[in-house]
């Protein structure tokens, strides 16, 4: 007798657990996981992550010098360059060489450990990157060079090797991403503002609509109560990104759509929070008011309002701090913003630039998460 | 000097409230006005100066006020001109435009929406295709195929870039509408209605025959290779019947499919997180790790980390990852396990912090082991609510999962912004549809699950 | 004079809390209802403004059908009924001032009243009122921050704004210690004496006798008893309450 019961427990868990696997394996087929893949490309992301660690801040106003030699190919088809004897100068290995031939050429006095490129003027006029070196702490770099073909003398004027130097001049000043970050980032702020004003204006009212000691009597009323409280919970379960995908593609790309996304989820959110707090005030001070003579009005003004009044500003306060990180992030999506600067520089490999919007993002997220948490500790 | 205290604010805003005793309001206003005067400068509309200097101006009566009849002065007017200030600027530099929010395209995007392509009548395909050469060699093969009972013909056998050929079949089902479609040699389909932007559909007779005039489509030999070699066309005849019943359409399946991935990929991430959250939060328990200096230094470090990994979305982890290991759930797995490892490894912190040391001081006072403790004093206190976080963890990571895929995580999110990219509203809407069932049952169902184990 | 005939009042879910309830309350009388909690005592006051609608039955205000009151005339008679109950029924967040204010608000300008304005005088008023209840410096803070006692002087307060003929009491002391409970009573009784009819339910017989000119029993919604409170000895009140019931005095608590 005893027997079966365990026997069948026992069988229930071996199947609950074979489910479980074969959930996990579907999930992990589905997705793709693939590990041995991360951690060949891990080192990538050590490179992604040391250029966002490095933020384009400042720059310099640079001064742009370019020092060259003729080199003619093959020899004898053009005078030879003379390099300069002191001051940033390129040396080839050899004065000239014939198509094909490999040389190296060394680079004297450049600026210390900086980026050179080095690159050929061809007689024609155009011009071919030849190679990148970085020099060393004295400003001296080598590099092996081949004498290609597309350099050959015409109408007896030479190719010529250059290297530009890049030399900074003034002070620092903040840089073209840092000045374009700000001014997205007051966007992505005045968005969060915008739409969290908006959508309180429109949730307040809504929510009495939704609030069931206050709407749902008789037909018409239950009729409103279900219908509000339906949209409020169909609107909550989409996350504001991808209300902006349809919003950016009906007004375009921009920071409205990004506004009118956030606004229209806030206000469900916002609306089922608020008809919460409206079902649970206490009915005492309404049916005093109500036993003076008060009417329905001046009932909800001096004994609803106050009741609600600290609740919705905390609400607000809260839907405020969680806008403001959602709208730094909608412009990925075309909701315009700092997010939309993000995923440009992003998409064009500019990760220092990125850099230093993430860092915008996470310093403005911090600190309105912290003033938000001040006043909501003042006001409640 | 002191009964002229006042006076200071006008030179600096709140200095007379804060030597007056008013700190909170002299410091409140201060602040509060450099901000205003930032916003307003760097904006750069001179009108909006009016502000700032409206509320030094009341400042310096506040002060007067405070001094003089000990009263505050009403915060009314400082409160509209800076209200008015952030909207009226705020409102410009959003760009809200209430043209261009154009009702009529916003229609055009709703009404498709209001049919969901998700299902579509089943149907059956009756097709037949004869192969033309294009464009013409010598002795062409003759354009003639029959198959099924069905013949197909065109004259002439052979035809250059937009030159008329007459096509003919004959055995289909009669009386009904025909789709008539070009297809090249690499596969592409071209239409050959009006333009060659519609398709040419027209009606068998009573006997299920017909013949049509169409013209060789012009971008038909866009993307061969060598446009003088002569190669086999097809031109295609497709009727279709329904045959009662319902089946799931192209976007439909994709839209399931996707919404599998998606929370394949919120399971995914929760299960590879908790795994690793469960040790880390051992290390982040204060009560655990608190006895020893060095053991305290690792607990204060696993938890600053803890925190700042925590306080970088999952969707920006996500752009970083998509990088690393390209477009696909993966890369979304990968994003939400990170930011969950970080969540859950808290919230399980937590929970160890506030296990009660009763039962386990009871069970190693009856001679227990240290794995005896764990198993019989620990693991049932921490079980049910590191269940019920993990839970809650994946009901959010299923929201975040939809999302991340519109940055490239794949799954429903991905699928979505595709078909915003076509401009397939049906296919949208189902996507939007099935996204609220999911959140909305997934939310319910995990209210459940915790209900019964809390 | 109010008079009360066939009252009678079951709520949607079937619960007959008055069954045919008729009785008359002379002006300046102090009446008081008792009866088991459950027993309708809270229905009948509530019905008397018609907070809560009765199912049958009419009751008259100087000869007025308060059942058959407009919303608009209903609420001219409410604000000549001030109404204290057992909760206190105050906004726990505004200020004591606002409480008191609110019972004038059947008098003043609707629109002005919205956005908070009240005339000086009113202001005025509100001030008196506390001070004659004892709490005048409390007036400025916030409901919440008064004690239990001081809570209900606010409620009384707020009733006398309201320059009440008749006072509805539905348990004002129940939720208060006995000492306090007397002390919240002889308001009631001093305003009773200024000729204001005050009808109020009570639980403690003590209570009862001390103060009460004419008592009204309820049991399970029928009125059994209706009465001097001296006819009241031990075998009404086995009778009303129940064989188990002990009487409790207030002042042995
Ligand atoms: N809103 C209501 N809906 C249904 N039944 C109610 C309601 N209010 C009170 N009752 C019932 O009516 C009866 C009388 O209640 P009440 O007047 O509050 O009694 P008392 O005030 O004497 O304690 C009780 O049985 C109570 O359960
Ligand atoms: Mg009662």
């Amino acid at each position: 007798m005893q027997a079966m019961p365990a026997l069948q427990r026992i069988t229930r868990s071996a199947l609950l657990i074979a489910l479980v696997i074969v959930v996990l394996g579907f999930s992990w087929r589905a997705t793709g996981i693939d590990l041995p893949r991360l951690l060949r490309d891990l080192p990538k992301g050590a490179t992604l992550v040391r250029a966002f660690l490095t933020p384009d801040l400042f720059t310099r106003e640079v001064e742009t010098s370019v020092i060259g030699v003729d080199f003619p190919v093959p020899c004898g088809s053009a005078p030879q360059g003379v390099p300069p004897t002191n001051g940033p100068r390129l040396l080839p290995s050899v004065g000239c060489a014939a198509p094909g031939e490999t040389f190296t050429l060394m680079g004297k006095e450049f600026p210390a450990s900086s980026e050179i490129l080095v690159r050929w003027l061809l007689p024609d006029g155009r011009t071919l990157n030849a190679v990148r070196v970085r020099t060393d702490a004295q400003g001296a770099f080598t590099a092996t060079l081949q004498a290609r073909p597309i350099l050959t003398t015409q109408d007896g004027k030479s190719a010529r090797l250059e290297a530009e130097i890049q030399r900074p001049v003034g002070g620092l000043k903040p840089s073209q991403a840092l000045r374009d970050v700000a001014r997205e980032m007051f966007v992505t702020i005045f968005m969060a503002l915008l739409s969290t004003t908006i959508a309180t204006l429109i949730a307040a009212p809504l929510s009495f609509l939704a609030a069931s000691n206050i709407t749902r009597r008789g037909c018409l009323g239950s009729g409103v109560y279900y219908l509000s409280r339906s949209f409020f919970n169909i609107i909550r379960a989409y996350d504001p990104l991808v209300m902006a995908t349809i919003f950016a593609f009906w007004l375009g790309y921009g920071p409205f759509a990004g506004v009118l996304a956030l606004t229209v989820v806030t206000i469900a959110s916002l609306g089922k929070l608020f008809s919460e707090v409206v079902e649970n005030i206490d009915p005492g001070p309404l049916e005093a008011l109500q036993a003076c003579g008060a009417n329905r009005l001046q009932t909800v003004r001096y004994a609803v309002v106050p009741q609600i009044v600290p609740d919705f500003i905390s609400f607000i306060i809260y839907h405020w701090d969680i806008n403001v990180r959602i709208s730094t992030i909608i412009g990925y999506v075309g909701g315009g913003g700092i997010g939309f600067y993000l995923s440009q520089r992003i998409n064009g490999f500019e990760y220092n630039q990125a850099g230093t919007a993430l860092w915008a993002i996470v310093i403005v997220v911090w600190l309105m998460d912290f003033l938000s948490a001040e006043v909501r500790k003042r006001v409640v | 000097m002191s009964e002229r205290k006042w006076l200071l604010s006008a030179f600096l805003p709140g200095a007379g409230q804060f030597l007056g005793g008013r700190r909170y309001r002299g410091g409140a206003i201060l602040l509060l006005w450099l901000i205003l005067v930032v916003i307003v400068a760097a904006y750069g509309q001179p009108i909006w100066w009016i502000s700032p200097i409206l509320i030094w101006l009341w400042n310096i009566w506040d002060a007067f006020h405070l001094q003089r009849l000990g009263r505050e002065a009403s915060l009314f007017l400082p409160l509209l001109a800076g209200l008015s200030v952030l909207y009226g600027i705020g409102w410009q530099i959003t760009q809200i435009d209430l043209r261009s929010a154009d009702m009529r395209r916003a229609l055009q995007i709703v009404r498709p929406m209001l049919r969901p392509d998700f299902v579509q009548p089943r149907r059956e395909l009756n097709q037949m295709w004869v192969e033309i050469l294009v464009p013409c060699k010598e002795n062409p093969p003759r354009a003639f195929n029959k198959l099924d009972g069905k013949t197909a013909m065109a004259t002439p056998d052979c035809a250059r870039v937009g030159e008329v050929v007459i096509v003919s079949v004959q055995g289909l089902w009669p009386n009904t509408d025909t789709q008539i479609w070009w297809q090249t040699p690499i596969g592409d389909p071209k239409m050959l209605g009006p333009n060659e932007s519609q398709m040419l559909i027209l009606p068998t007779d009573d006997n299920g025959a017909l013949s049509a005039t169409i013209r060789v489509p012009t971008t038909a030999l866009v993307a061969a290779p060598d446009p003088s070699l002569a190669l086999p066309h097809r031109v295609y005849f497709d009727q279709y019947r329904n045959v009662g019943g319902w089946e799931l359409s192209f976007n439909g399946r994709e839209v399931l499919k996707g919404a599998g991935v998606t929370i394949a990929m919120a399971l995914m991430a929760t299960v590879l997180a908790s795994l690793f959250a469960i040790p880390i939060s051992f290390l982040a328990a204060r009560n655990l790790m608190g006895g020893h200096p060095v053991t305290f230094a690792i607990y204060f470090a696993v938890r600053t980390f803890l925190n700042v990994l925590r306080s970088i979305e999952s969707l920006i982890l996500a752009l970083i990852f998509v990088v690393i290991v390209g477009l696909g759930p993966f890369a979304g797995v990968l994003a939400l396990a990170l930011h969950s490892i970080a969540a859950l490894g808290k919230l399980y912190a937590d929970v160890l912090e506030s296990i009660d040391p009763g039962p386990i001081e009871a069970i190693r006072a009856t001679g227990a082991n240290w794995a005896q403790v764990v198993r019989y004093a620990v693991i049932p206190q921490i079980i049910s609510p590191f269940v019920a976080f993990t839970i809650y963890r994946w009901d959010i990571n299923v929201r975040s999962a939809t999302i991340i895929g519109l940055v490239g995580g794949g799954g429903i999110g991905y699928l979505l912004v595709e078909l915003i990219r076509i401009n397939d509203m049906r296919g949208v809407s189902a996507v939007f549809i099935t996204i609220a069932v999911i959140v909305i049952a997934l939310d319910v169902l995990s209210a459940r699950i915790r209900e019964r184990l809390v | 004079m109010l008079r009360v005939e066939h009252l009678t009042k079951i709520y949607p879910n079937g619960t007959v809390a008055l069954k045919d309830v008729s009785f008359e309350v002379p002006d300046g009388e102090f009446l008081v209802v008792i009866g088991l909690s459950g027993s309708g005592k809270s229905t009948l006051l509530r019905c008397i403004n018609r907070l809560i609608e009765p199912t049958e039955g009419k009751i008259y205000w100087n000869d007025v059908d308060i059942t058959a009151a407009s919303p608009a005339q209903l609420r001219q008679i409410r604000r000549q009924i001030g109404m204290i109950f057992q909760q206190f029924n105050l906004v726990r967040r505004s200020k004591v001032i606002t409480n008191v204010l609110a019972g004038r608000l059947g008098y003043v300008n609707p629109w002005l009243s919205l956005l908070g304005i009240w005339p000086a005088e009113e202001r005025r008023r509100a001030l008196a009122a506390l001070e004659r209840v004892g709490i005048a410096d409390k007036a400025y803070e916030r409901a919440d921050a008064l004690s239990g006692g001081q809570q209900q002087r606010v409620g009384i307060a707020r009733a006398l704004m309201q320059e009440p003929r008749l006072i509805l009491a539905d348990e004002p002391v129940a939720s208060l210690d006995p000492v306090l409970a007397h002390s919240i009573l002889q308001y009631l009784e001093e305003l009773n004496k200024e000729g204001v009819t005050v009808i109020c339910s009570l639980h403690f017989l003590d209570l009862v006798h001390r103060y009460a000119t004419r008592v009204i029993a309820l049991k399970q919604g029928v009125k059994v008893f209706e009465g001097k409170p001296q006819e009241i000895d031990r075998q009404r009140f086995k009778e009303i309450y129940g064989e188990e019931a002990q009487e409790v005095r207030a002042a042995s608590l």
